[in-house]
């Protein structure tokens, strides 16, 4: 063989490995980009919360997410979904946590709404857990107490409402959930047992509060600290809640209905100077009721129906706000501001004269979802001035009108959500504690009308119209929002400023959450001012009283507007967000 | 080494007196009795610094509306300083109503030489554009302050009773307050 041809076999030779050796390094290198941008793609990328808690922070989930108002709820819901729970295992667990964790804003002293969605059936449920007047109850019982009504509405036993929360969990349970009340209740347990760190947002509602506590709580109640409001930091403990839950795990819900739970509740109400009966505890019971519906441009809008107003009157809001190019005025711009304003003020007209138990009055609830009466209160908008008077809508008796009608968020592995929202009304409730359990009364009766002839006056089994509305929002049949916020009457107006932050100026859900917020209302169709967090400029707040409207500055980031938890799914980049309200102690958890 | 260790000892000593002198002309009896305790802003606080009050053993009046006419008997006007919309709004008043009450109560009190004490009893949470505007009104009027120590955190009640030489005293929590205020009262 010629030198030159072994030398050509040789590079040959070479050139062929080389080939070799760069096709299976390629291949390789290949394989490590696409297993590092596989594993980019499975990890969770959780940055630490900032230090300022109002900056946006997203909480990112991949299999299941709990947003709640304490980190504590938001750890057990998360336990749970981790263990195998489905989400309304976990937002039965995480409301049981919110009992022991955050005791002033609900319990099962109080009641609520549960909007669950089944990602199998593609179907949606409301589980109707609102308390309901007792027996005893007459259209006139506050309105008698003359100069003293305001204090008997809210600080006194006339004030408790029959308690729905344990018969709504209890109920969700056994007809969609996977576990038992025991395992939902454990975690919950050990809290209240262990105790935890008070909160600021804790102690300073604790001293908001305080002159009623003082008034109503007994000798050594676990809700003050020897006579005085906890202080950030301070343990807060309670073995009776824990006692209480161990003792309904034992003997079913019907302990706490017509047990000696309920003796305790009765004799406690009484007291107090109220009139709910043995009888009233044993005939709750909560229910399942079909969902309302609405849209918002091309979202599909699932929601509470009344007794329960504020998804009624989010989604009247947000039809009221389609016909107005809000994208174009800006978030929190003086044309919004105003325009939505004027909207909540027919709103809240309507809402006063059309709006009761579903069960007792007849609602015109699609008479007031209608597009067309939408479009009507927006003609009647002026862009440059307020209005003297916001009539509400009048409508014909409806033979067909729909009748039956805090918040937490948890979207789970198989894509099932609940959405749910409870109460015990006012922050710790009359500051009523049936003795030796733990847990607060509702002063639910206070969301009744104070007028005998409102249809939503007080009368025996009637539930209060609520503000409250849990939300599921859907694009193109899927979920994309979960949505949910305490704070009264304020509930709807702030979701529909998240909601129209999402979809219409592009935030991302923990900017539309922590965005500066307003609010405002009409009483017998006059004016009340428009309540603006101070982070609004003052050009803005200037802008509006040159308007007319008279302008309310309230802190900067204020619990008056609420606590919204929110969870946004994001199928395409199969991942879930969660935002939750550094105006109270909102916190996520996701995996 | 023993010469060392007395020098050291003696400089802690001197700097505990110093430390003890501060206090004590902090907390030196000041005050008498009568109280009318009001607040200024409508807090929840004044509640509590009735409560305080009455563990002090002090003879008080709890005027969450007071007037001038209810400086009649009293010695010392307390107010509790901050702005709570939710008392504001309860008592039917806003921001500004409040303050002209307390403005003219106020008049009132320097008129007839009542020193006044001014608590902040709501920590951190009891702060605020509205609570600011009525501490920087109030506070440079009084004799004394107490106030819970993260209410002042940024330095904004030290900044203000520095400027005026009132004594300001900080407590770590609400009930912290008692010690110093029957301290400050003359039995």
């Amino acid at each position: 063989m010629p030198e030159s041809s072994a030398k050509k076999k040789q590079a040959n030779r070479n050139h062929d490995l080389w080939r070799r050796l760069t096709a299976t390094g390629c291949r390789l290198l290949l394989v490590v980009v696409s297993l590092f941008f596989s594993c980019q793609r499975q990890a969770i990328v959780q940055k630490a919360p900032p230090a300022d808690r109002h900056l946006p922070y997203n909480f990112v989930g991949r299999n299941g997410l709990v947003v709640a108002a304490n980190p504590l709820a938001a750890e057990a819901g998360l336990a749970m979904l981790k263990s195998g729970g489905n989400a309304v295992d976990a937002a039965v667990a995480t409301a049981f946590a919110l009992n022991a964790a955050e005791p002033f804003a609900s319990g099962i002293g109080g009641g609520g709404f549960m909007v669950i969605y089944l990602a199998r059936s593609q179907k949606a449920t409301v589980i109707n857990y609102r308390e309901k007047a007792p027996q005893g109850a007459s259209p006139t019982m506050f309105r008698d107490k003359g100069e003293q009504e305001g204090m008997w509405r809210t600080s006194t036993g006339l004030a408790v409402a029959v308690p729905g929360a344990l018969a709504g969990w209890d109920l969700a349970l056994r007809k969609y959930g996977t576990v038992s009340l025991a395992r939902a209740a454990a975690r919950a347990i050990e809290i209240a047992e262990q105790g935890y760190a008070v909160s600021q947002t804790f102690s300073s509602i604790n001293k908001d509060e305080y002159e009623r506590l003082a008034a109503n709580l007994g000798e050594g109640s676990c809700y003050l600290k020897r006579g005085l409001p906890h202080e950030p930091g301070d343990v807060f403990r309670n073995p009776d809640l824990a006692r209480t839950f161990r003792l309904i795990i034992a003997k079913g819900i019907e302990e706490f209905y017509s047990g000696d739970i309920a003796r305790r509740v009765v004799a406690a109400v009484q007291a107090n100077r109220g009139i709910m009966t043995l009888e009233d505890l044993a005939d709750y019971k909560a229910e399942e009721v079909a969902p309302l519906l609405g849209t918002y441009k091309s979202y599909a809008l699932v929601t509470a129906p009344p007794p329960a107003s504020g998804g009624l009157h989010l989604i009247q809001l947000l039809n009221i706000a389609e016909n107005w190019p809000v994208k174009g005025w800006g978030p929190n711009s003086p044309r919004t501001i105003h325009h939505l304003s004027e909207a909540l003020r027919f709103i809240f007209a309507d809402r006063e004269r059309h709006v009761g138990d579903p069960e007792f009055v007849s609602v015109p609830v699609n008479r007031l979802l209608s597009k067309e009466y939408a479009a009507a209160i927006a003609s009647r908008i002026l862009p440059d001035r307020t209005l003297d008077s916001y009539p509400c809508g009048k409508f014909e008796e409806s033979a067909t009108a729909q009748g039956n009608t805090t918040h937490l968020c948890v979207v789970d592995r198989e894509g099932n959500i609940v959405s749910l929202t409870q109460s015990i009304n006012d922050f710790f409730g009359p500051g009523i504690v049936p003795e030796g359990t733990g847990f607060l009364l509702n002063n639910q009766m206070a969301d009744f009308s104070s007028d005998p002839e409102s249809v939503n006056a007080p009368a025996p089994g009637h539930r209060p119209v609520s503000s409250m509305g849990p939300l599921i929002m859907f694009k193109d049949g899927t979920p994309l929002l979960v949505l949910g916020s305490p704070g009264g009457t304020r509930i709807f107006s702030s979701l529909a400023q998240i909601v129209l932050n999402v979809t219409e100026f592009g935030m991302s859900l923990d900017e539309a959450i922590e965005a500066p917020r307003f609010f405002s209302y009409s009483v017998a169709g006059k004016p009340r001012p428009v309540s603006v967090e101070s982070r609004l400029p003052e050009a803005t707040i200037s802008e509006l009283r040159k308007i007319g409207h008279e302008v309310t500055v309230r802190e900067a980031y204020d619990k008056y507007f609420g606590g919204a938890q929110g969870i946004m799914v994001l199928r395409g980049k199969k991942m879930i967000l969660g935002g939750a309200d550094s105006r109270r102690d909102g916190w996520g958890a996701g995996y | 080494m023993t010469q060392r260790l007395t020098a050291c000892l003696g400089f802690a000593l001197l700097l505990c007196s110093g430390a003890g002198l501060s206090a004590a002309q902090n907390t030196t009896a000041v005050f008498e009795q009568p109280v009318l305790i009001t607040s200024a802003g409508q807090n929840a606080e004044v509640q509590l610094a009735a409560v305080l009050a009455k563990r002090a053993g002090l003879g008080y009046v709890l005027s969450k509306m007071a007037t001038a006419s209810d400086l009649q008997n009293t010695k010392t006007l307390t107010l509790v300083l901050g702005a709570s919309l939710k008392g504001l709004g309860a008592a039917g008043l806003d921001v500004d109503k409040e303050r002209e009450r307390v403005r003219t109560l106020v008049a009132e009190a320097q008129k007839r030489n009542i020193p006044i004490l001014c608590l902040h009893l709501g920590g951190e949470a009891r702060r605020g554009q509205q609570t600011d505007d009525l501490i920087a009104e109030f506070l440079t009027l009084a004799r004394m302050a107490i106030v819970v120590k993260s209410g002042n955190s940024d330095g904004f009640f030290t900044k203000i009773c520095q400027g005026k030489s009132i004594p300001l005293i900080e407590v770590e929590k609400t009930v912290g307050a008692l010690d110093p205020l029957q301290k400050a009262f003359k039995q």
